[in-house]
């Protein structure tokens, strides 16, 4: 559960990121090389736009605290909920070039589902196979694109037809 | 004359049974998607850019503006029903739409934005027809200082007018524009901000951002928000027909609609919420039941919507004519052109007819099979709601990453997408909006680019900028619109305070 105040901690959290945005922005270019012969050189508009940064920082840093906050009544969040999501999406990421598109995104289906309170584990896998499967069918086949057979099966489909040779 | 010949060619494109089977495919898609909730016009574009890779510039393009037609529609339906606005242009139908969906009157509220939406498109359609052409006239006049001044014009505008509170709106827009300056500067073929990975020296994909922001954002917001949140949806019943009186009380709010949304979605104010906003005001304020304003008043639909829609096609003329994008779905479509190599702008008119015309004739066709596919066939698309939220939005993250994934075919953008979606669950969260954000990424590099470009013709003198009537007439318009509003809410705030003292 999140209350007025966590979100009040999280307004001058937003107004500090941006801020440090801007420092950060501002430090990066200050170290690149600078490029002779322009007449506007490459460190013009990333210092503008880290001054507007820090400037807008600062305003929302001043808002957090004279209390100019959104969901000023509180804002109740499930924080498992949204762990379960972001896990799922970096399970994917991992699996996605060794096992391939169906079986890693099959699993972001299932991890997704759960989070949203799904309790029915068989039936998400199969929904989830079937569209993966489907959207791999289309895509590599249909629209010439390359979904991520996966390395692992890659090689066992591989190894036949070196022993054919 | 000029622009009906180079119109009847542009039907002539766009009228083959090849052209006209992915226009039709494209609205039916855009309707599907755009139905589902949490899924605006903008999202669905960038979900769907993969689909169109295969295809011929001018076949993409009719299907793209199928698909962004399809969405306006599908994103009506999904506000009337469930009361989910997927975009800030349905926000004011969802009001009185959801009313008489309560009161059973979902089919009738449902008619009227359809009719309404397809008659505002149609005329929208045809004034973009016909001011497009203009646009492009004047365009010429520009040098790169216009453009830039007209850019910050759009910037500002996109930003001052969305949200709430500007200083949540300009972090947005700033943080867009920092994303925009990552990768390879054209000029002097200098990496910035690039920190040594080989992927970021393309830069940071609109594509990917949109994505991360509307679907991975949105979903997480949605996962944290679902245990606490009940959704109603009312069964469509009775009469699936407007009634006489529904007729008679919504012809003239789809006009008035319609005469406010092209306008203001032509000018580079942009976006759809303003249009909208002033249609329930106007039809409040002429209407002979005010009292049912908010209670499911039917012309608080039907003026919106065709304000909705025919700002949709108004959208479309700075975004062809000049390649300013003045909402999020208009900065996904130039994302678009942008993968084709194609940079909207009088340039794209000379030299590619075949598709401009093609596509603002594929408008015209769109529009009437929208209408045929959402008036009979409603039904069918009403059953889209009521997919369990678990498996619709394991979905979504499915086809988000999928989109992500196929754009270079690489893991950084998938991680670059995981990035940004935590960051747009914490705008969501803190009610930052995030179109000035997907603008200012798409406008910033263009941007720069103008400004470098002014300044290297005028010789590094920067008073340019303020010696150009244009320009500066630009300029001053978008400090103005910058300013006056923080003037009068300081102003405002010290009459209150004033009042307070005084008691």
């Amino acid at each position: 559960m999140t209350t007025g105040r966590s979100l009040k901690i999280g307004e001058a959290g937003l107004g500090a990121a941006v801020l440090a945005l801007g420092a950060f922005i501002a430090f990066e270019t200050s170290q690149a090389p600078g490029a002779a012969n322009a007449v506007v050189g490459p460190a013009l508009f990333p210092y503008l736009i880290s001054a507007g940064l820090i400037l807008v920082g600062l305003a929302l840093l001043r808002e957090a605290v004279t209390g100019h906050i959104a969901h000023a009544q509180g804002l109740e969040l499930d924080g498992t909920a949204v762990v379960l999501v972001a896990v799922g999406l970096i399970i994917q990421m991992l699996l996605l070039e060794t096992l391939g598109w169906i079986p890693a995104s099959t699993i972001l289906f299932m991890v997704v589902a759960r989070a949203f309170g799904s309790r029915r584990i068989v039936m998400d896998a199969i929904l989830g196979l079937a569209l993966t499967a489907a959207s791999f069918g289309l895509f590599n086949y249909g629209l010439d694109l390359n979904l991520p057979v996966g390395s692992v099966f890659e090689e066992l489909m591989a190894e036949p037809d070196d022993a054919a040779e | 004359m000029e622009t009906l010949v180079a119109l009847s060619s542009g039907f002539a494109v766009a009228m083959t049974p090849y052209n006209l089977m992915w226009s039709a495919l494209g609205v039916t898609i855009g309707t599907a998607i755009g139905v589902l909730p949490g899924i605006g016009p903008a999202l669905t574009l960038a979900l769907l850019l993969p689909v169109t890779y295969g295809l011929e510039p001018v076949s993409a393009f009719i299907m793209f503006a199928g698909i962004y037609y399809g969405a306006m529609y599908g994103g009506s339906t999904t506000a009337i029903l469930l009361n989910t606005p997927g975009e800030s242009g349905s926000i004011v139908t969802a009001i009185d739409g959801h009313a008489m969906a309560r009161q059973g009157r979902g089919a009738q509220a449902l008619a009227t934005a359809a009719i309404g939406s397809f008659i505002a498109g149609t005329i929208a359609t045809l004034a973009l027809t016909f001011v497009a052409p203009l646009m492009v006239k004047l365009a010429l006049l520009f040098g790169p200082a216009e453009y830039f001044a007209l850019m910050v014009l759009a910037l500002t505008t996109v930003t001052a007018v969305l949200g709430a509170s500007l200083s949540r709106g300009l972090a947005s827009l700033f943080f867009g524009l920092a994303l925009g300056l990552v990768g390879i500067d054209l000029q002097t073929g200098q990496a910035r901000l690039t920190f040594g990975i080989l992927e970021l020296l393309d830069g940071i994909d609109t594509v990917i951002v949109a994505v991360g922001l509307f679907a991975i954002g949105e979903t997480l917001y949605n996962a944290a928000r679902y245990r606490f949140e009940k959704e109603e949806i009312y069964a469509l019943k009775g009469s699936k027909w407007m009634g006489k009186e529904d007729w008679k009380r919504s012809w003239k709010p789809w006009l008035r609609g319609t005469a406010l949304g092209f306008p203001i979605g032509a000018l580079p104010a942009g976006g759809s919420e303003i249009p909208t906003f002033l249609s329930y005001l106007v039809e409040k304020r002429l209407s002979k039941h005010p009292e049912e304003f908010g209670k499911g008043a039917i012309e608080a639909v039907a003026g919106p919507e065709a304000a909705n829609n025919a700002s949709a096609a108004g959208t479309l003329a700075p975004l062809l004519s000049l390649g300013l994008p003045t909402s999020a779905t208009a900065a996904i479509m130039l994302a678009a052109f942008q993968q084709y190599g194609l940079q909207p702008g009088p340039l794209l008119f000379d030299n590619n007819p075949d598709l401009v015309w093609g596509m603002i004739a594929s408008l015209y066709i769109g529009n009437a099979l929208l209408l045929l596919l959402n008036l009979p066939l409603v039904g069918l698309w009403v059953k889209l709601l009521v997919i369990p939220r678990p498996w619709l939005y394991a979905g979504i993250l499915v086809f988000a990453t999928l989109g992500a994934y196929t754009l270079n075919n690489n893991v950084v953008d998938l991680i670059i997408l995981w990035i940004i979606g935590l960051i747009g669950f914490g705008m969501r969260v803190l009610d930052v909006p995030v179109a000035p954000c997907v603008v200012g990424l798409i406008l910033g590099p263009l941007a720069e680019q103008q400004f470098r470009r002014a300044l290297a013709i005028s010789q590094g003198d920067p008073t340019v900028f303020f010696t150009h009537p244009l320009s500066l007439g630009l300029l001053i318009t978008a400090a103005l619109l910058v300013l006056v509003p923080v003037v009068l809410k300081a102003r405002q705030n010290r009459r209150e305070q004033d009042a307070q003292a005084q008691i």
